[in-house]
């Protein structure tokens, strides 16, 4: 070769002052994302031990707030029901959903490709509207009700009580389900079905005996999940709670202002923290059942050619299980909100054609706040959307490929976030800005707001960008480090290029639960930051229905143009 | 002059020990393969060669260079050894076409953009890709990848060239062409070339010295003519080709000589430093060094055709002898029944 003549190019090795500048970024990552993660809950920590919020003068350390708060009965009855609706809503969830994931995945069950994407629609459609739309559609003098009414002479359901919100919320988490259900399912190879089915038995036994007891792990993970929602709930509770006054604990602390009349910090710190003590426990719980249900999946191995199980007798029980839960689930508070935003009233004798008007929209777009709303949640979407997921790839590519102390410390650090309510983050973060003053300015523009959003949904975008990062074989980096290049320029070269279709991806995704949100913003909610999530929560509360409508149907756009992009682009809406 | 000397390695991934002191030199313009069975360490050797893997004691030298010293902290980065790599999948960047995935290299060494354009076509050239690169990898076949492999690890005349098991993507008729060109290039251009394998095929064609490693230590290391031709332990024999395996007793030793017996036969054989007088002992002959006799003789053996394979160039033949099992070529088919089997006193090695 002609070159062999030419002078040896050598790469030198790093000094130690370079090393050492080369470990700074690292360094400087984790210890940001450790001070977005901490601040926020050592505050809420701090609060609670205080007898006074945390600028009142008079305030001293105790434990007045728990003491209060334990002597209040209806504390006591906020946790039952927290309890009894997460349980009840996990019983309905999980079966449903792992029969669907059966039907989608292993039968030749009609129109699955355009059916699954709509199964996950109530998992991008924000709780607080999905709520808004039972009501509008199936409260007193909703559509259906009034239709039924209409029909039937009167209405078979009621939607305020206890258990119907138990249902509605199970209904509405069956996605959550599905979704781990049908990965486990696709992991399987479908041969020990057919075996099954070559020594007599029917789909259903199939399904029963063979493959739901092999996706047990991923169930086991997906109830507790479930479960872990359902304590975590409060758009629901809120919306469909308040005519019977049934509370829960997100309800409950949300109320406590209210209640006393006085800034009750202190208490509400309190609360926050028994919440986070029921959720963390669930949190660890959840990571060690995922971790067993990936290596049972592992274990099973090879996924065989999946061969679709003929449905014949059961494709009509199958279509009406499918249909009645997509109808409920989906159809009747979307529809709901559809209509409502269209008509000035509804009730009793009135006619849609009558009552239709565009006046919802105008008085959106006549209101500066509004429109602000609208304008900030597109900019949190699509701005805010790429700037966290920049700030996640920088801390995945902290931890990747590499083992050590540092790393396992990250694992933990953006598990935490998960444990904490988005609500409670949201009051976390409105204490941070202002206990520490340099951050006050920052409170009244939309970046307070992202900041909460980045941190709540941490634990959701690390496991979005790992995944990418996982995809990248360990020898294309390896050989870039034999042919000289450093770290940072590996990253630079060869894994952030690799990555990019998978960070569009998690871009788009992100954006779809930024449009969704709504919980972690209700504290944050100032001139500047408004966002139509939390907007919603404030309107519902003044009980402008005509306004909230037309919001949630925009809201509803927003996220369904971002849906259709990562259609488009062929994005993996789960993992 | 040793372009790369490892001394008394040793590694282990938590407690289990991979590599338990290995040492090797190789010259300048020299092909060494490391060979052995899977588990054997030999890919873990290559990559902590490489500065992929950390030992935990030994010393690994390139061209007068120390990289690694367990014993006094040195552990030069795998960026700052400046050595070539073909992995076995290549590992090409996929979102590099062929030029900038040779390119790579030299960028990061600062060469002037002039410079490395004629260094790149240069090796394009050498290697006979230059009308693919502007192609991206998974526009190639297997056989252009791993050319584009290699053009990417010679491009910055890197003292020692890694190669990790170079033909084992290939075809079955492809490997054995690239291999002819393989050696041929390296001849040509005048590498050190540490090569990683588990085919003895490949690595007796390929090399000019070859380790054989079993366990993590090495085993034997020569020639491939001393390798093949004159094994130092049964494991060695085992591995290097395909042979015929007889168990019994060994009843006497004289001059260099044993003489194993069987249930019914009896060998003189190449006494190997292993075998004992008095002791079980093992007979080991190279398929193609026992002859079908025409009759009876000296170390001679009687035994039954029990099946023939015909194999394109020549027969195979098995027979049965008691519970021992033989297999010898012949160039015509053989009638069922007995034969006369010649095992020549020098060829059957006896452990």
């Amino acid at each position: 070769m002609a070159t062999v003549a030419s002078p040896r190019a050598s790469v030198g090795g790093a000094s130690g002052a370079a090393a050492w500048l080369a470990q700074a970024p690292r360094a400087l990552t984790i210890i940001v994302t450790a001070a977005a993660v901490f601040a926020p809950l050592s505050l809420i920590l701090y609060q609670s031990v205080l007898s006074a919020p945390f600028f009142d003068v008079r305030k001293t350390l105790g434990l007045e707030a728990y003491e209060f708060i334990f002597a209040d009965p209806d504390f006591w009855q906020a946790l039952l029901n927290s309890v009894l609706i997460a349980a009840g809503m996990t019983l309905i969830a999980v079966p449903l959903g792992a029969v669907l994931a059966f039907v989608m995945e292993r039968t030749d069950f009609p129109g699955k490709r355009w059916i699954e994407p709509m199964l996950l629609v109530p998992s991008f459609v924000s709780p607080m509207v999905l709520s808004f739309g039972y009501v509008v559609a199936a409260g007193p003098v909703g559509f259906y009700s009034v239709w039924a009414t209409e029909l039937f002479g009167g209405i078979p359901w009621g939607l305020y009580s206890l258990p119907a919100m138990a249902v509605i919320a199970g209904l509405t988490h069956v996605p959550n389900v599905y979704i781990y259900a049908s990965s486990a399912l696709k992991s399987l190879g479908s041969d020990v079905e057919e075996a099954a089915r070559v020594v007599g038995a029917s789909p259903f036994r199939v399904a029963v005996t063979v493959s739901l007891p092999l996706i047990m792990p991923a169930l086991l993970f997906s109830a507790v999940l479930v479960f872990f929602l359902g304590i975590e709930l409060f758009g629901l509770p809120l919306v469909l709670g308040d005519p019977e006054g049934h509370l829960v604990l997100s309800t409950y602390l949300y109320k406590l202002t209210n209640k006393l009349g006085t800034p009750s910090y202190h208490l509400m710190a309190a609360v926050a923290i028994c919440i986070v003590a029921m959720t963390f426990p669930l949190v660890l719980l959840q990571r060690k059942l995922l971790q067993n249900a990936r290596k049972y999946a592992t274990i099973k191995g090879k996924a065989g050619r999946i061969r679709e199980l003929p449905l014949g007798k059961w494709k009509w029980l199958a279509v009406g299980l499918l249909g009645f839960w997509l109808f409920v689930s989906v159809v009747v508070p979307l529809s709901g909100i559809a209509l409502r935003a269209f008509v000035n009233n509804w009730g009793f004798g009135v006619s849609l054609v009558e009552a239709f008007t565009l006046d919802n929209f105008r008085a959106v777009f006549d209101e500066p706040t509004h429109v602000r709303a609208i304008w900030n949640t597109i900019l949190i979407g699509t701005v805010g959307g790429a700037i966290t997921v920049a700030c996640y790839t920088a801390i995945g590519f902290a931890t990747h490929r590499r083992n050590d102390g540092w790393s396992r410390v990250v694992d933990y650090l953006v598990l935490v976030p998960r444990a904490v309510p988005g609500l409670l983050i949201g009051l976390a973060f409105l204490w941070v800005f202002l206990f520490f003053p340099p951050l006050t300015p920052l409170r009244q523009t939309i970046f307070s707001m992202c900041l909460a959003y980045t941190v709540v949904w941490l634990a959701y975008g690390m496991r979005l960008v790992s995944s990418s990062l996982m995809q990248v074989s360990t020898e294309l980096e390896e050989a870039a480090r034999t042919v000289g290049a450093s770290r940072g320029r590996i990253s630079r070269d060869i894994t952030l290029p690799l990555i990019r279709h998978g960070l569009i991806g998690s871009w788009l995704l992100v954006f779809m639960i930024f449009e969704r949100e709504y919980s972690t913003g209700v504290y944050l909610l100032a001139p500047g930051t408004e966002v139509i999530g939390a907007q919603l929560v404030s309107l519902w509360q003044g009980g402008a229905i005509d306004v909230v409508a037309a919001l949630s149907l925009i809201n509803i756009v927003l996220v369904f143009i971002g849906l259709a992009f990562a259609l488009r682009f062929g994005v993996k809406l789960r993992d | 002059m040793a372009e790369l000397t490892v001394e008394n390695l040793h590694l282990k991934y938590g407690d289990n020990p991979i590599l338990k002191g290995v040492a090797l030199t190789l010259n300048r313009g020299e092909v060494v393969s490391l060979l052995g069975p899977s588990g054997s360490g030999k890919t873990t050797l290559l990559r902590a060669v490489a500065g992929l893997e950390v030992p935990h004691e030994g010393s690994i030298k390139i061209a007068d260079k120390v990289v690694f010293n367990g014993a006094n902290g040195i552990d030069t980065p795998a960026e700052g050894r400046n050595l070539g790599l073909v992995f076995q999948s290549y590992a090409l960047w996929p979102h590099k076409t062929v030029y900038d995935n040779v390119a790579y290299g030299l960028k990061l060494r600062k060469i002037a953009g002039s410079d490395v354009k004629k260094r790149v076509n240069d090796a394009l050239a050498q290697l006979s890709l230059d009308h693919l690169a502007e192609r991206f990898p998974h526009q190639l076949s297997g056989g252009q990848q791993q050319r584009v492999a290699l053009a990417r690890a010679l491009v910055y005349n890197p003292p020692v060239i890694l190669l990790d098991e170079p033909l084992s993507n290939l075809d079955a008729k492809l490997r054995e062409e690239a291999r002819a060109w393989l050696r041929e290039l390296i001849v040509r251009m005048q590498l050190s070339a540490l090569c990683v394998t588990h085919d003895q095929g490949e690595a007796l064609a390929m090399s000019d010295r070859i380790l054989l490693l079993n366990g993590g230590k090495i085993e034997q290391q020569g020639t491939p003519q001393q390798m093949y031709s004159n094994p130092e332990s049964l494991f060695t024999a085992d591995f290097m080709g395909s042979n015929n395996r007889l168990t019994g007793r060994i009843v006497e030793i004289s001059n260099g000589s044993a003489l194993l017996e069987g249930t019914g036969w009896k060998l003189w054989g190449a006494a190997k430093s292993s075998a004992k007088s008095g002791t079980p002992g093992v007979g080991m002959i190279r398929l193609e060094r026992i002859r079908i006799a025409a009759g009876p003789g000296d170390n001679h053996l009687a035994a039954d055709l029990t099946t023939s394979m015909y194999l394109g160039d020549k027969w195979e033949h098995l027979f049965a002898l008691g519970e021992e099992r033989l297999r010898a070529y012949g160039d015509r088919p053989l009638s069922t029944g007995q034969h006369w089997l010649e095992v020549p006193k020098s060829e059957l090695w006896v452990f």
